[in-house]
């Protein structure tokens, strides 16, 4: 089911294309959940919204301050889950993770980010519904970009 | 007043990148001149939104005029214009931007009338060519990176030091933010008319207030130098991979004013 799926290596059309135009870049009003997953060394954040239906997952949008890789695996990513169930995403983040293990470190840590946020939003969806007042859901990255980068200057 | 603010914001925007987007000088310079009164209007909205108690945000909702030729861009960045009218409010204020924004829809007229204007629009078309020079792929590629990178960074920080120079009473903070909106905005002037002359200009993605509502300034200021280096590094990075003399020299210059930008936000620590 995700053969097709091309990640960002090299810069090709659809990446190109995922730049210019990211997909479900944004806030959702009013979400189910909204989940953020934060480096606190670089102070990068991404933030994620979701809104289920019985079906799985009816949309998601994310924002971050964060790079261009960053962006680009949040957009492929949201554009692969929205309209398919949970078990779903949770296999596209599998998939996502064995093509992402061909690319660099750094780019690792940006498609952890985004997941990470991700799955943020799915613990304020089941926070919320334990009856907890919680206005987002914050996971704090462990790898940051930052101790990557200086791991990469260093070799 | 907020959604007063946030047209203001998407017109400096539309008016910023249709100035990008053209390539004949003199119009790119005069609406480029148009989009920096915009942003003055943006700014004293904000500032009158304050005094009134309220607040803003930097929520937009736009599309980039992505046209095929210089009257397509024209005409729809008059449409835009006409209908943010009704918008402004009535008092001082409102009437210079309704009087700035008459003048500017007349020079666009006159731009209408002339047709050897009427050129085609090439910064959306993609084909990422350098000009006349022949640059390797791999070079492209880490120029086109930089560019959507950094483009997107220059206005993330033209919009955070605008917020927080309209929220800080100390006469320091209030000048270094100033010189660094000036510095960024030279930037992204830079940028924009290059990722036109690559065929692939974009509007930077839109900040989210997790972005610039800073609680934390000395905490900003510590992730902000280390983020300045960085760009130093890749300007550096870029200069030493590409070719092109002329480029090269360009990113040197971008990476010294780098420095300085360290120097200022060092002041405010």
């Amino acid at each position: 089911m995700f053969e097709n799926v091309e990640m960002p290596e090299g810069l090709n059309a659809e990446t190109l294309e995922h730049l210019i135009n990211p997909k479900n870049y944004g806030k959702i009003e009013d979400a189910d959940g909204v989940g953020v997953a934060l480096d606190e060394k670089t102070n990068e954040y991404v933030v994620f919204y979701t809104d289920l239906n019985a079906e799985g997952i009816e949309n998601t949008k994310f924002a971050t301050n964060g790079c261009q890789d960053t962006v680009v695996i949040g957009s492929m990513f949201t554009d692969m889950i929205i309209g398919n169930d949970l078990e779903y995403a949770q296999k596209a983040i599998g998939k996502m993770h064995e093509k992402l293990g061909e690319l660099s470190a750094q780019q690792q840590v940006c498609a952890d980010i985004v997941f990470t946020a991700y799955i943020a939003s799915l613990q304020n969806i089941e926070n919320k519904e334990k009856g907890e007042e919680e206005e987002m859901h914050v996971l704090k990255m462990k790898d940051s970009c930052e101790s990557v980068q200086k791991e990469g200057e260093g070799e | 007043m907020n959604k007063t603010y946030q047209k203001k914001h998407e017109l400096w925007l539309s008016t910023l990148f249709a100035s990008f987007a053209i390539n004949d000088e003199t119009i790119k310079s005069r609406l480029y001149d148009f989009s920096q009164i915009a942003f003055r209007h943006m700014k004293w909205l904000g500032e009158q939104t304050l005094e009134n108690g309220e607040n803003y945000n930097y929520d937009r909702s736009m599309v980039l005029l992505k046209r095929n030729t210089v009257f397509e861009i024209i005409e729809a960045l008059k449409n835009e214009i006409k209908a943010f009218h009704s918008f402004y409010p009535d008092n001082v204020l409102g009437k210079r931007i309704k009087t700035d924004d008459i003048y500017l829809l007349e020079y666009l007229s006159e731009v209408l009338s002339k047709e050897e204007n009427n050129k085609e629009i090439t910064a959306f078309n993609m084909q990422r060519k350098w000009e006349d020079r022949e640059l390797e792929q791999s070079q492209i590629d880490a120029l086109t990176l930089f560019l959507f990178d950094e483009s997107y960074k220059e206005y993330e920080l033209i919009l955070i030091y605008a917020y927080m120079q309209a929220r800080t009473k100390n006469i320091l903070q209030f000048n270094v933010f100033q010189d660094l909106v000036d510095e960024s905005h030279f930037h992204l002037k830079s940028f924009g008319n290059m990722m036109a002359k690559l065929g692939i200009l974009a509007l930077p993605r839109e900040l989210h207030e997790m972005t610039y509502v800073v609680k934390d300034l000395d905490k900003f200021l510590v992730d902000g130098i280390a983020e300045e280096e960085a760009a130093k590094v890749m300007c550096k990075e870029l200069s030493d991979a590409i070719t092109d003399e002329k480029l090269s020299k360009f990113f040197d210059f971008i990476n010294y004013q780098e420095n300085y930008h360290i120097e200022l936000m060092k002041k405010l620590l």
